[in-house]
């Protein structure tokens, strides 16, 4: 007992007495020149101390578990092979003293405005270009500078979003690294990374007194939907979709402040207004949230190859120019070669230079500056001047000259000298260091902050926090970190802080009536429909695997029912024909059966697929989904080693295995259930689920009591059924029998209450399509309400004694048979029915030349 | 001289058209070099909304929204156009082509951007190493711009094969450098890209030549359809054009559409639509003299 206090106390006073006797690069933002804990660290520090390093390191592994399953991550989808990039939350926040925010603060609303002025004027009379305070050649060689929104750019209104990635050089000064102007440059990560860190460290964040998020966001939310023009506007915010790299911070933004998230096939524009395509035909949106590169937004006027958003938006901007926020063409202001030239534009429009300024670089458009970077080249980074700006850790990378082999240098010298106005030198700068836990141990880690500012009601507010990013120490400009070791920023404050408000929740005063009548893209109902079906095929796929595995497990002879679970299993098998037929060993036979539904790459109805398809389903209708819901979801994500796990494990290891997927699937059923609002998305969610169910059972039925009608084989036939159906035990304690096939068949096929029968499927089904907007003239049915209302009727019209009947049973295959073929068509008819708007792609004509 | 130009588009498509959008670049410019007389477009269908403006290039364009269903999009332009010899230039006694700095930046006096923008290559005239040095010939310093200009025109003109069937509107330059075989487009691009490299302010130029030639001389390339050529900026006599295609001095044949940094500016019909299945294209221009300019 002694020993053990002995000894913490001995690691507590290791803990920051290692981290001064470290030494430092740069400049040390907890520590002073004598190695003293700076006054605005030792709340935080001394907090640290406290908590002891058992503590500290159950909370890293809180943090890590939350941010696995809130899901952040960059680039979920970009490369099937390589695993989602994980991210990286650090337990240790960096810490900004109040007078350091407040002089950032003002520095940055400085540059914001800046920013705006030199935006505006490029795009209108273009006087800066004409007097020489800004090259030019700098602009005209920028792809992001679009031609066609000049006249739209200065009426747009204030450029909203601007942001700066900063670091701090060893004097203690602060230098801009990048600005972001062409989208919100990640402002979602910044927040996730905030509730993450909150949920983990809230009671250190409070001692500390450091501000709060939400009031600013409160603030952003009010001025847009001001910006937006009129009461209850629709505001979307535009992402390039999943496959994006910051898609994540996308869809958390878009549910944080209550937007749509759209994609650009989701959009369309007609006559001077911009539509989104909805289960209820074209509804207007009034204010465009753009986080997509501006070239790719109208592939009339812009680039012939862009579909990121709706051809005609520039034509619709050019009418309503505040439509789209930043307004398109805004990147240009982010051009890495206008560092130079900023301050001559800050005496134009603050008559005085900025407080702030850009790391030391050089423009190669321009000559005396190439002329001496080729003759210097060991000193340089180069970057490109446009490049890669928008995105959180992926910052144009630097080409280091040191660090070329004699080709690739050749490569640079030519690039620079054949087009130097695409490109920027820079000297390595450095960056200061704060402590990072790492290993039970706080590390000097150096670091890259990026700071946002908005444009709200009283003018340019910078977001009292934001996001650090761990960078390579000898990356010298970049922050240049794909794998994401991240930070949460505190700001700190004198002032006592406000009563909570989170925008999850928001006040009542603040709140508006809204009641489940959100539009649904038509996108969204499409994506959800087809959630609710891999939903329900990979609980049918894994009841079946139980099934079989189970009868391997306790095999016990005649009645074991193995040959049963093979016939299920080989119906979802049934595009791999070659793994069936041998009789030779049934055990090992089932197994491998068993093997290939769950792991085969190509089976269309594996276990592997189905998993990849509920992912990629419920992210790309993520907005719609709960955090909880979506966390439940966590094994189903494409680099899990769930599907690993579960087809390398022997028989009773796969049972284990198999209960808990059972269970997550359970679980975000249970969540979608209680938590989704009762509207169109939730009509298609579960349409999509009982469709799937009726179909498999019906598929089930078919091949267990048709096909094969050795009475042998019945009675454990009809158990296998019940077991996956879920309905053995309503069964049993309705009729206390063993199973016979016209009781069974009643419960399944016919009985309305029972909520796993197929007649239960077809009501539900039918109730649905019957809430949903029709948009059929006339008198005549859809096509997809004459289909379910032709199954209810034949289901509810059955004879159960007759289908049971006969020897050959050719009643029940026509029956069942008949469900097998219809199912699909109806969900075809859905399909052409609701989700056709979405299949409407735009694409370009072929222009005539000479 | 008066010229009526009569240019006609039909696309039609294999599946009904739900939406399609159009921008058209037909409607002449007015020019130092020519009036535009009158002009008028037919549409079929009749777009929903149209809207006639002018580009950043300062050319006349109009953007188009056809809501109804069709299978097929006519637009017929029509215009009268009076044009006129520009004054001629002595190309050796133009400012040397490494020192228009001097004159485009010069102290004290604005920066004229209706220049400088042309000096910059753009997405489909991008320097290249082959594509400097080629041109590098041309330009040996001190040498007066427009006659670097006019020497690389006329190599362009001796190099290079007219072939119809060597390029299609995706070919990038490189290519065309390579096989020395292109159309009246590509030969434009190249020549842009050529100066470019070099800095000197080129601008391209989209419209139509006469179709019929003056009895006993050859009919020139590039008729029957849209043309395309440069034009090259110099101190002493701002935009002088020339066609590589043809190599010649333009005179007054030539009737400008539209101008711009490539032909991406300039296209004079493009379009995104929803639905169509495949389609064709096919283009008709009638270029026909109408009359003498009257004096002025």
């Amino acid at each position: 007992m002694v020993e053990n206090v002995a000894r913490s106390i001995e690691a507590r006073a290791s803990l920051i007495g290692s981290y001064r006797a470290g030494n430092s690069d740069g400049y040390d933002e907890a520590l002073d020149d004598r190695g003293e804990i700076r006054p605005h660290w030792r709340t935080l520090l001394a907090a640290i101390d406290e908590l002891g390093t058992d503590e500290l390191a159950s909370r890293k592994s809180r943090i890590d578990r939350r941010v696995r399953e809130t899901g952040i991550a960059y680039d979920i989808f970009s490369h099937p092979k390589r695993p989602t990039q994980r991210w990286q939350l650090d337990l240790a926040p960096v810490v900004l003293s109040v007078a350091d925010w407040q002089w950032l603060e003002a520095a940055l609303v400085e540059r914001a405005q800046v920013m705006d002025a030199l935006l505006a004027d490029l795009y209108d009379s273009a006087g800066l270009m004409r007097r020489g305070i800004v090259p030019p050649e700098l602009v005209y060689s920028d792809p992001s500078y679009l031609r066609p929104c000049q006249g739209v750019v200065p009426m747009a209104g204030p450029l909203r979003f601007y942001a700066a990635d900063l670091a701090r050089d060893r004097q203690g000064r602060w230098t801009v690294i990048d600005s972001h102007t062409e989208t919100l440059a990640g402002i979602g990560f910044a927040v996730a990374n905030r509730v993450v860190h909150t949920h983990v460290a809230g009671d250190l964040f409070k001692r500390a007194n450091a501000v709060r998020l939400a009031p600013f966001f409160n603030e952003l939310q009010q001025a847009l939907a001001s910006h937006a023009g009129r009461e209850n506007a629709r505001i979307a915010l535009l992402t390039p979709g999943p496959h994006h790299e910051d898609y994540f911070s996308h869809a958390y933004l878009a549910r944080y402040l209550g937007f749509l998230l759209v994609e650009g096939p989701d959009l369309r524009t007609r006559g001077n207004n911009l539509y989104l395509k909805t289960l209820e035909g074209l509804k207007e949106i009034d204010l465009l949230i753009r986080c997509v590169d501006g070239r790719l937004v109208d592939a009339l006027e812009l680039d012939p190859s862009g579909f990121a958003g709706p051809p005609g938006l520039l034509r619709v901007n050019r009418a309503n120019p505040r439509l789209v926020v930043n307004a398109v063409g805004s990147a240009v202001v982010q051009n890495r070669g206008l560092g130079p030239y900023l301050n001559g534009v800050a005496e134009e429009v603050l008559g005085k230079p900025l407080a702030l300024n850009d790391a030391p670089r050089l423009w190669l458009g321009d000559d005396k500056a190439r002329r001496h970077v080729l003759a210097n080249l060991d000193r340089y980074v180069v970057r490109k001047a446009q490049e890669g700006t928008g995105r959180p850790g992926h910052a144009a990378v630097g080409r280091y000259a040191q660090s070329l082999t004699a080709a690739e240098r050749e490569a640079l010298l030519e690039e620079i000298s054949l087009a130097g106005a695409g490109l920027v030198a820079e000297e390595a700068i450095g960056f200061s260091e704060a402590p990072s836990f790492e290993g039970g141990r706080l590390e000097r880690r150096p670091f890259a902050v990026r700071l946002y500012v908005a444009r709200t009601t009283s003018g340019y507010e910078v977001m009292p926090g934001g996001l650090a990013l761990t960078v390579e120490p000898h990356a010298a400009v970049a922050q240049s970190t794909p794998e994401g070791h991240t930070r949460d920023v505190w700001v700190l404050s004198d002032d006592e802080q406000r009563p909570h408000v989170s925008l999850w929740r928001p006040m009542i005063e603040t709140a508006r009536v809204e009641r489940s009548q959100r539009v649904i893209q038509s996108r969204v109902a499409d994506d959800l429909f087809w959630l609710g079906r891999y939903n329900e095929r990979a609980d049918w796929v894994m009841r079946v695997l139980r099934g079989a595995y189970r009868r391997l497990v306790e095999d016990s002879g005649s009645e074991d029912g193995l040959d049963a679970a093979r016939r299920c299993l080989e119906v979802l098998l049934v595009k791999d024909r070659t793994a069936a037929g041998s009789d030779r060993n049934r055990d090992q036979d089932l197994g491998r059966l068993g093997k290939s539904l769950i792991a085969d790459p190509n089976g269309a109805r594996s276990l592997v697929r189905t998993f990849e398809n509920i992912y990629r389903c419920a992210n790309l209708a993520r907005d719609r989904l709960s955090f909880e819901a979506w966390q439940t979801l966590a094994r189903f994500r494409p680099c899990d080693t769930y599907i690993t796990a579960l087809s390398g494990a022997e028989p009773t290891g796969a049972l284990d295995l198999l209960e808990e997927g059972l269970a997550s699937l359970a679980a975000f059923n249970g969540y979608m259930h209680e938590n989704m609002t009762r509207n169109f998305g939730w009509s298609f969610l579960d349409m999509g689920r009982r469709l799937e169910r009726a179909f498999n059972l019906s598929e089930g039925i078919l091949a267990l009591f048709v096909r094969s009608t050795d009475p042998e084989e019945e009675m454990p036939a009809l158990r296998l059924i019940l077991e996956l159906a879920d309905s053995f035990i309503t069964y049993r304690s309705r009729y206390r029998l063993d199973p016979s096939l016209p009781l069974v068949l009643d419960l399944l096929l016919l009985d309305e209450t029972n909520p796993r029968s197929l007649a239960f499927q077809l009501a539900a089904i039918s109730r649905h399509l019957e809430g949903l907007p029709d948009g059929q003239r006339g008198g005549s049915l859809s096509e997809d309400r004459r289909l379910i209302l032709g199954l209810l009727t034949s289901a509810r019209l059955t004879d159960v004694e007759g289908l049971a009947a006969g020897p050959c049973r050719s009643e029940l295959e026509r029956a069942v048979a008949e469900h097998v073929r219809v199912l699909p068509e109806l969900s075809n008819a859905i399909g052409r029915h609701y989700f056709n708007l979405a299949d409407e792609v735009p694409h370009r004509t072929q222009g005539a030349a000479s | 001289m008066i010229f009526e130009v009569r240019h006609k588009t039909h696309y039609r498509y294999s599946q009904p058209v739900a939406q399609s959008q159009h921008l058209i670049h037909l409607a002449p410019r007015s020019d130092v070099r020519q009036s535009v007389r009158s002009h008028g477009m037919i549409i079929e269908p009749a777009p929903a909304m149209r809207y006639d403006g002018e580009d950043a290039f300062g050319n006349p364009v109009s953007i188009l929204d056809i809501e109804e269903p069709h299978r097929e999009f006519v637009l017929k332009a029509r215009s009268t156009i009076a044009t006129s010899t520009p004054e001629a230039v002595d190309f050796s006694r133009t400012s040397a082509w490494d020192e228009l700095d001097g004159a485009l930046y010069g102290e004290g006096k604005p920066c004229d951007l209706d220049v400088v923008q042309y000096r910059c290559s753009s997405r489909l005239t991008p320097a290249t190493r082959n594509i400097r040095d080629y041109a590098a010939v041309s330009f040996a310093p001190g040498r007066p711009v427009l006659e670097a200009a006019h020497e690389l025109t006329q190599r362009i003109f001796r190099d290079f094969r007219f072939d119809a069937a060597a390029t299609d509107v995706s070919t990038p330059i490189a290519d065309v450098l390579r096989t020395r075989r292109g159309v009246c487009q590509d030969f434009a691009h190249l020549a842009l890209a050529f100066l470019r490299a070099h800095r000197v302010p080129a601008r391209y130029m989209s419209g139509y030549i006469l179709t019929k030639p003056p009895a006993g001389q050859p009919k020139l390339q590039g008729s029957d359809a849209s043309h395309a050529w440069i034009s090259v900026w110099s101190p002493e006599s701002g935009w002088c054009d020339f066609d590589p295609t043809n190599g010649l001095v333009v005179a007054e044949e030539h009737i400008v559409l539209a101008l711009g940094r490539d032909y991406g500016d300039v296209c004079p019909i493009s379009g995104v639509i929803v639905g169509g299945g495949h389609h064709t294209v096919s283009v008709g221009v009638d270029v026909v003299k109408v009359g003498h300019n009257e004096a002025r």
